[in-house]
């Protein structure tokens, strides 16, 4: 399955049971409790992490406030 | 391994990571910017789409290793380790008001605190009505349609006074306004942010924190659990789309705490993460020494009145129980009749420092009506229960016996 991660092409395997937040925990993505998922373009409330499947072709944005500046 | 840990664990343990070279220390990266190997990759972190230090006014490594610690340490959220208190208190404040914003603000309050409110906020259209804090109602009626924060200290300093901050919280609440906590006199490991139902703690980390007198640090908490979807706060919506309850620290980090730019430093976070390792400890000797002390005084026939909440006698005694769990922090203050009194009792002090600070491993005095509180009126004083006679004692963690023949010599020779 084809999925796009923070702008990047990723692969991971096929598994209809994965959803938001089991992809953050696969992913290792940093600071899950803090950062934000954009999926296709909308932000997603966390309560529905749990339950938002992750689907062929969908573009991801994990989000965090810690950057920026200069 | 981080969520599992008790407090007096997570205090040496809380949000460390792996050293270089398997240093067990918080390395100190003494650097003002980094430099990273792609483009892209600082495109990342100003994306917001990547983790990654970029500047220090913005971020570094030892700096978040102490936030890490301090937000697992209230009950889990985000941190920002500033300057000092003030900067804690100034940041977090800027974050939430805006001109024609009010903060209704506990009356006993620390005199920088106070000055801020009253001097130096009110000078750009955020102005600040203080109440009693012991006065639920009070709090209750005085909220207006331009309230937006509610403010206190969990032991007012100097005046000692315990408001039932848990009560407060849910004052605000039904207002539909946060609650920002200082928590300094208390530390987290009397009460946690959580358990006092606070929204945002503001704190200097200088004193009990720090422990030992060599840091300047504050510290503001944001436990993620205000809604800021309001329209009393529209300033947060950009924030609440994107960060939900978090809009808080998004917007202190993207907006205030960079462009006030009071960071805190690395060499100093280094030294706050050592500090606090000891926290547990030291507070149970604070605290006891200071029972110790306050019942010595009590009984001294210089002695005019002592206020100190672990005193049986004291009016909040019973809600500091309830919420500090039988510990009362290393405050206290007392009365030596009339000012000379007190002069003649602080130069006859040999082992205590007479100096302006709280929160030191050494036992400390100040006369604050001549000293932090000079500059203010006998009503402002009187509000913050500052009288001529007044002395505040930070008791260290000497050996109480020290500690108590300390004070008695110096009654004595008066």
């Amino acid at each position: 399955m084809n999925i796009s991660v923070n702008g990047k092409e990723t692969s991971v395997p096929e598994n209809p049971k994965r959803t938001i937040d089991s992809l953050l925990e696969e992913l290792n993505v940093s600071q899950r409790l803090y950062v934000t998922v954009e999926l296709n373009g909308e932000i997603l409330d966390r309560p529905v992490y749990e339950t938002t499947p992750v689907r062929d072709n969908d573009v991801i944005e994990f989000l965090y406030f810690m950057g920026g500046g200069r | 391994m981080d969520s599992k840990l008790k407090f007096d664990s997570l205090l040496i343990h809380g949000g460390s990571e792996p050293g270089p070279a398997g240093a067990t220390s918080v390395p100190i990266v003494q650097s003002s910017s980094f430099a990273f190997e792609s483009a892209e990759g600082l495109e990342d972190v100003f994306r917001g789409r990547a983790i990654g230090s970029v500047y220090t006014r913005i971020g570094n490594p030892t700096t978040e290793a102490l936030e890490r610690r301090l937000a697992l340490l209230e009950g889990g959220g985000t941190a920002i380790a500033t300057a000092s208190g003030m900067a804690a208190i100034t940041t977090a404040v800027l974050t939430i008001l805006r001109a024609g914003d009010e903060i209704l603000s506990s009356s006993s309050l620390f005199g920088g605190t106070f000055s801020l409110f009253r001097d130096t906020l009110s000078n750009y259209g955020i102005t600040t009505r203080f109440v009693d804090p012991l006065d639920l109602e009070g709090f209750r009626n005085a909220v207006n349609e331009r309230t937006r924060l509610l403010f206190v200290e969990t032991i007012g300093n100097p005046k000692l006074d315990v408001p039932d901050v848990p009560a407060l919280a849910r004052i605000a609440h039904e207002a539909g306004l946060p609650i920002m906590v200082d928590s300094t006199v208390s530390t987290p490991y009397l009460a946690s942010g959580s358990q006092l139902e606070a929204d945002i703690l503001a704190y200097s980390t200088s004193k009990y924190i720090n422990g030992t007198g060599t840091t300047i640090g504050g510290v503001i908490i944001d436990r993620g659990v205000f809604n800021w979807n309001s329209p009393k706060f529209p300033h947060f919506e950009q924030f609440h789309k994107k960060y939900r309850n978090f809009a808080f620290t998004a917007r202190a980090r993207k907006l205030v705490h960079k462009d006030v730019g009071a960071c805190a430093a690395p060499f100093n976070s280094f030294l706050l993460t050592e500090g606090i390792q000891t926290l547990a400890l030291r507070m149970e000797r604070h605290c006891s020494s200071a029972l110790v002390l306050a019942g010595f005084l009590k009984e001294h026939p210089k002695v005019a009145w002592v206020r100190y909440p672990g005193l049986e006698d004291s009016p909040q005694h019973e809600v500091a129980t309830r919420l500090y769990g039988g510990r009362y922090g290393g405050l206290l203050t007392f009365g030596a009749g009339d000012k000379p009194s007190a002069f003649k009792v602080i130069n006859g002090l040999k082992l205590a420092k007479n100096l302006a600070n709280i929160g030191d491993a050494k036992t400390l005095v100040i006369h604050p009506a001549s000293t932090i509180c000079a500059d203010y009126n006998i009503e402002e004083k009187t509000l913050m229960g500052v009288t001529e006679d007044l002395i505040r004692v930070s008791v260290g963690i000497e050996d109480y016996r020290d500690i108590v023949e300390d004070f008695k010599n110096a009654l004595d020779s008066i």
